[in-house]
């Protein structure tokens, strides 16, 4: 049976669902008694309008996934867990995959540890990430799964430290844990080297820093809400979390980068405001000679988000990329036509409108970018049948005037999906 | 003695029970009071039921624990979400202002996210229910004005009107609020064509740790159909809960202590 069929199954089920709920009405008998498993069951199928002549396929999303969740806690610690069996028919692998395994402790009154497998986030953007370094698969996230798997677990020790004055987040990786990246596994992308769109295969496999522990990520947030805006300034040791040097082998890798920022955040004209900014040190070319690695960066985000009216909601952000010592880089560039502008402006937009009490939620994104005359649209519609049945639908649309722009060379890889799930 | 102590109890009843209030703004806040806050601080265990136009069924479970700055101020509020599945580990934080926007967000477990809340959305539905959010954490009594249309011997009926009509979608309400405990017992809310379209009424009062508490409600979409039952069990007040619960530490890290249910009811 293929996955095609199989989510078809669930399609049919979906259409046909009965009140299957179970929730039993006694509420003395309510409180957890032990371990119980939830989760839910997804098939997911997408797919490019045409064949990419790179890769040579249509399909990029045909998955059979089940996701099992369990917690368990007294009062001094917690043990959380949440794992994905998937089958991935496009890559035709059966996968294991752990997000959340981990033992959270408050060993003080002030103190929270959390070690091991999970998901990391913070900052102000929306599907920006200035100052959130942490692991983010992108691949995924074009290929239209669910946009909880846009951030990638990592393993890592959290601390939290709560204190009048101010609150100190930081977190260690010991092994660098780099965002999934076009390996042309999945999507075609531009090779500056060949100077045109290409889908290696094997597929792209850059080199990761040696797992020695000063090649681990460290991350620091200092935060504070003062009279209801949240100010936030935040410190990144590690590397580029995509692979954007060249080695001496020309292979590509991940520079060791330093990140310093800040973020705020509040209510402002009945929405919210929110402005970022992260300086990036590229720690291997602070002159910006090198070629092979990126320069310095200044990033800068502002954003605002309100409700227009009841229930349609309008996000909008501008994003600005500084490249540092632009015309260094051109000066000793190999391909100066496929490199950055100096300045790369980002417009975004959401636009959400939720209905039927909101089981019926329609929504766009919107990237696009004037200096690199390029966009990326992502409708989409959420159904929540039920509690145990949701279903989304929504497109990629990728385009752009030229091959090498971030969004212009996933041309050829615009798709549209499905995913059904069912939640137990 | 006894007709002495009895005649005494009537006294004393007739001078708290027996004085009718005649300023609609005092009943409205009295009834302010009585809805959002009582005791210092109180925990509860909620469970909704939405039904939609065509039947169909959904469910929430959640803990709200609720703790004031200051009887008829600022308050603070925190609810965790358990039911279904994926809403399950959700937490909802509100620091509610008089006289200025509430600071709300929303932790969303499946990407680690702190996700702030606009304060304009708060006349949408409450995570899919005919609630609002506007609902579970109070409407400042300063947004309308208050007019006493009538004194029944159970009621006092009040209409309300909003002093900024473009933030609503009601054109006015009226509610029934029960003279002896200051609760709403029902909310009827009319829209710009002058027709009743929602309603609020409490199905279930019960008196907790000496605070009448509605513990039963009901809120219907009298347009469209479909209504939602709320109900709430496990209800405590005055537990001495530390302004720490309310912080965005809890976001991450729900305070257990205090969510957890007490061993008896």
């Amino acid at each position: 049976m293929t996955v095609r069929s199989l989510i078809l199954l669930l399609f049919v089920s979906l259409s046909v669902a009965a009140q299957d709920d179970a929730w039993d009405d006694d509420w003395a008998d309510e409180e957890k008694t032990g371990l119980q498993w939830s989760g839910f069951i997804e098939g997911a199928l997408g797919s490019r309008w045409d064949t990419d002549s790179q890769t040579g396929s249509k399909g990029t999303l045909r998955e059979l996934r089940a996701r099992f969740e369990n917690d368990w806690a007294n009062d001094s610690l917690a043990i959380g867990f949440k794992g994905d069996a998937l089958y991935d028919e496009v890559i035709e692998e059966f996968d294991l995959k752990i997000r959340d395994l981990t033992l959270a402790l408050s060993p003080g009154k002030n103190l929270d540890i959390k070690l091991g497998r999970q998901v990391l986030t913070w900052g102000t953007g929306d599907l920006l990430f200035l100052n959130d370094l942490f692991a983010k698969d992108w691949i995924g996230f074009f290929a239209g799964r669910d946009s909880e798997y846009l951030k990638a677990p990592s393993n890592s020790v959290r601390f939290n430290l709560y204190t009048n004055l101010v609150n100190i987040d930081f977190v260690w990786t010991p092994v660098f844990e780099p965002d999934e990246y076009l390996t042309g596994e999945r999507f075609s992308f531009f090779s500056p080297l060949a100077g045109r769109k290409v889908a290696p295969d094997p597929p792209l496999s850059a080199v990761e820093p040696t797992g020695n522990l000063s090649n681990g990520e460290f991350a620091l947030r200092l935060f504070r809400t003062i009279n209801g805006t949240e100010y936030a300034v935040y410190g990144y040791r590690g590397f580029f979390k995509q692979p954007l040097g060249l080695n001496v082998q020309l292979l590509p890798y991940f520079p060791a980068m330093t990140a310093l920022g800040a973020s705020l955040r509040r209510s402002q004209w009945s929405g919210l405001v929110n402005a970022e900014v992260s300086y990036y040190f590229s720690r291997d070319d602070s002159s910006g000679t090198d070629p092979l690695i990126p320069n310095d960066q200044l990033r800068l985000l502002l954003g605002f988000e309100r409700e227009a009216v009841t229930n349609f909601n309008i996000a909008v952000q501008y994003y600005l990329e500084w490249t540092r010592q632009h015309d260094r880089l051109i000066e000793h560039s190999l391909a100066p036509e496929f490199e950055t502008e100096e300045h790369r402006h980002l417009f975004t937009t959401r636009l959400t409108y939720r209905a039927k009490m909101d089981k019926l939620v329609w929504s766009l994104f919107v990237f696009y970018s004037p200096s690199d005359k390029d966009y990326y649209l992502r409708p989409k519609l959420t159904y929540r049948r039920s509690d145990q049945w949701t279903a989304e639908a929504g497109v990629s649309l990728f385009a752009g005037a030229d091959k090498h722009t971030f969004f212009g060379q996933l041309d050829d890889n615009s798709n549209a999906y499905v995913r059904v799930r069912y939640h137990f | 003695m006894k007709p002495l102590l009895i005649a005494l109890g009537f006294a004393v009843s007739g001078l708290v029970y027996g004085q009718v209030l005649t300023d609609g703004d005092e009943i409205v806040a009295q009834a302010n009071l009585a809805a959002y806050y009582a005791g210092k601080d109180s925990r509860s265990e909620a469970r909704m039921i939405i039904i939609d136009a065509r039947g169909r069924e959904q469910r929430r479970q959640f803990t709200v624990l609720r703790r004031n700055l200051e009887a008829g101020g600022d308050q603070q509020f925190l609810v965790s979400f358990s039911r279904p599945s994926d809403v399950r580990g959700t937490v909802y934080l509100v620091n509610k202002h008089v006289g200025r926007d509430d600071d709300r967000w929303l932790y969303l477990p499946g990407l680690d996210l702190v996700k702030r809340i606009s304060a304009g959305d708060e006349r949408t539905s409450f995570v899919g229910a005919h609630y609002f959010y506007e609902d579970v954490s109070g409407r400042g009594p300063a947004e309308d004005t208050h007019e006493l249309i009538a004194t029944t011997d159970q009621h006092y009926v009040l209409k309300h009107v909003p002093k900024n009509p473009a933030q609503v979608e009601f054109v006015s309400y009226v509610t029934w609020i029960d003279r002896q405990t200051f609760l709403a017992n029902r909310i009827e809310y009319t829209n710009t064509s002058g027709k009743l379209y929602r309603r609020v009424e409490a199905l279930e009062t019960r008196e907790i740790d000496g605070y009448p508490t509605v513990v039963s409600s009901r809120t219907s979409d009298l347009t469209n159909g479909g209504y939602t039952d709320m109900r709430f069990r496990y209800i405590a007040y005055d537990l001495g809960m530390p302004a720490a619960v309310f912080t965005q530490r809890s976001l991450r890290n729900p305070p257990r202590q205090w969510l957890k249910r007490p061993d008896a009811e």
